[in-house]
């Protein structure tokens, strides 16, 4: 049978058990050492005879006798339970709790009430009066000791206060600045969403104004780069921080969209779509969006020529290496084999090298036995998600 | 053309209320494509309230921002207690204290700018068919 691997940090003592020991030892000295010194102490202390003082103080009524050995117990066992819970609350927020040792001191106070009055229910029944006396003078000691301490620490105790009233001031200040920043950022990607679709509108009524299809197809291309860009504007005014978006679910609204706007009259084609959920800021959401516009719209145009439908696979994969992989592959005809990815002169390719390089990340085409995979990889800093 | 308009019935009318002109216009160009006739485009909820009770358009689409006092959600309300149109939100507002607010119009479609081409025409399809089955359930009672 093997033995559970236990850290060494395990047994290295901290400032807080040192301490502890420190007290324990200190305080089996003070308790024990008197009755070494003095054998004689025990029996002094809880010395008695056979006098029974509930036969005279309590006028012999059982019922007055039960009355105070239950209302002592309870006080003595309320004081035992306040002492626990202060000395955990020490223990616990020991760190964060100024002044810990006066939540010693109370606790030490508590508990010395509650002896005292655990001795009056003792003495009922066994007379250990001088044993009695001797707690109600730690008691006494105990309680002077915190009621001399404590009004000294009264002006630390009331700045602590004030520093933590102006705490709560200056977080309800930074808490009003900060939904103020939130509603003016929200008011920000409005705007630019509304000017985006300002844009989208004047290509669409430009292109009302041609009528050579090669032109209208440049303004639709236009619209759905634009598109693209408003969709990260729109993805940041929903998110809960108005900076990072959720890349997946963009991604997948964003294709979409394309395939829809690419639908009927035309080729049908099948989104699939396996992505990884991955956090990222504007600066690069917007490049990516655009690369992807590129790459759906590409697969959508030259894939499936005629009327032939298929299907688009999207997917994106964080490697061991920490890199992003975003492949969109068609299930179209392929690239043409004289196909050079850095020389070709075609716009949206021209893009996808341009973004790709802005973005520090890397792209290439291949020609699978089912179509064509495109694939670009980039890397999100920590910064960035 | 995608309505279903008989060659001898009027064209339906549509209202458009929107504070960006532009957008307006594309609107205006995009719903004649679809066979509608715009009586108007307007850019304040009281002018849209005004005339969409004067003239009760067969489609309203209103646009959430507008200029003046109210926007376009009190303008839907407004309408909606006046005459039984198909009202299309047509916004940049997608937070979702606008939604809930439009929610409470009792909306026909909710489309955020900028759209894209076939979001409009599938939007105004379906408004137009929950007002004719609201219509029909109407007839019935």
């Amino acid at each position: 049978m093997s033995t559970p691997a236990v850290s060494p940090e395990f047994f290295k003592p901290s400032p807080f058990t040192n301490r502890l020991v420190y007290v324990i030892a200190i305080g089996s000295v003070v308790v024990v050492g008197p009755f070494l010194l003095w054998p004689a102490l025990g029996v002094k202390l809880f010395g008695s005879n056979d006098y029974l003082p509930h036969v005279f103080c309590y006028l012999r009524r059982p019922a007055l006798v039960w009355t105070h050995v239950a209302a002592d117990s309870l006080i003595g066992l309320a004081y035992l339970a306040i002492s626990v819970t202060l000395v955990y609350l020490v223990y616990k927020a020991r760190r964060d709790i100024p002044f810990h040792w006066i939540f010693l001191a109370f606790g030490l106070f508590i508990i010395a009430c509650g002896g005292t009055h655990f001795m009056e229910v003792v003495t009922i029944w066994k007379p250990v009066y001088v044993f009695s006396a001797a707690v109600k003078i730690f008691t006494a000691l105990v309680s002077l000791m915190t009621a001399v301490v404590l009004p000294f620490n009264v002006p630390t105790i009331l700045t602590l206060a004030r520093r933590a009233k102006a705490s709560e001031q200056v977080t309800a200040t930074l808490r009003a600045s900060e939904e103020r920043k939130e509603a003016l950022l929200r008011e920000v990607h409005h705007r630019v969403k509304n000017n985006l679709a300002v844009i989208c509108s004047l290509f669409y009524l430009q292109s009302m104004h041609t009528k050579d299809e090669e032109t209208v197809q440049i303004f639709r291309d236009m619209e759905n780069r634009v598109h693209s860009m408003a969709l990260v504007h729109e993805s940041l005014y929903r998110s809960e921080n108005l900076a990072r978006i959720d890349f997946a679910e963009y991604a997948q609204a964003l294709a979409k969209d394309i395939l829809a706007s690419h639908g009927s009259p035309g080729p049908s084609a099948q989104l699939k779509s396996d992505l990884e959920p991955i956090v990222m800021g504007a600066d690069l959401a917007v490049p990516c969006g655009l690369i992807l516009n590129e790459l759906i719209s590409n697969a959508f145009k030259h894939g499936f020529p005629g009327s032939a439908g298929g299907e688009i696979r999207l997917t994106l994969r964080r490697g061991t290496d920490g890199k992003y992989s975003l492949f969109v592959e068609d299930s179209g005809v392929g690239i043409p084999a004289d196909l050079d990815v850095n020389q070709s002169k075609s716009l949206g390719l021209r893009l996808v090298r341009s973004l790709t390089q802005q973005i520090r990340g890397s792209f290439d085409f291949v020609k699978t036995d089912s179509g064509t995979s495109a694939r670009l990889q980039f890397t999100v800093n920590d910064h960035e998600r | 053309m995608i309505m279903n308009v008989e060659v001898s019935s009027p064209p339906p009318r549509a209202l458009i209320v929107e504070d960006e002109t532009l957008i307006a216009e594309e609107l205006k160009e995009r719903l004649s494509r679809l066979g509608f006739s715009v009586i108007a485009a307007v850019d304040t909820a009281d002018e849209g309230i005004a005339i969409a009770t004067r003239e009760h358009p067969d489609l309203v689409l209103m646009d959430i921002r507008l200029r003046g006092k109210k926007d376009g959600v009190q303008a839907a309300k407004e309408i909606r207690a006046r005459v039984d149109v198909p009202i299309v939100y047509l916004t940049a507002h997608s937070d979702r204290l606008t939604v809930e607010r439009a929610k409470v119009t009792d909306y026909d479609g909710f489309l955020l700018k900028p759209f894209q081409r076939h979001e409009l025409q599938m939007t105004i399809e379906v408004a137009m068919k929950r007002r004719a089955i609201r219509a029909k359930k109407k007839n019935e009672q």
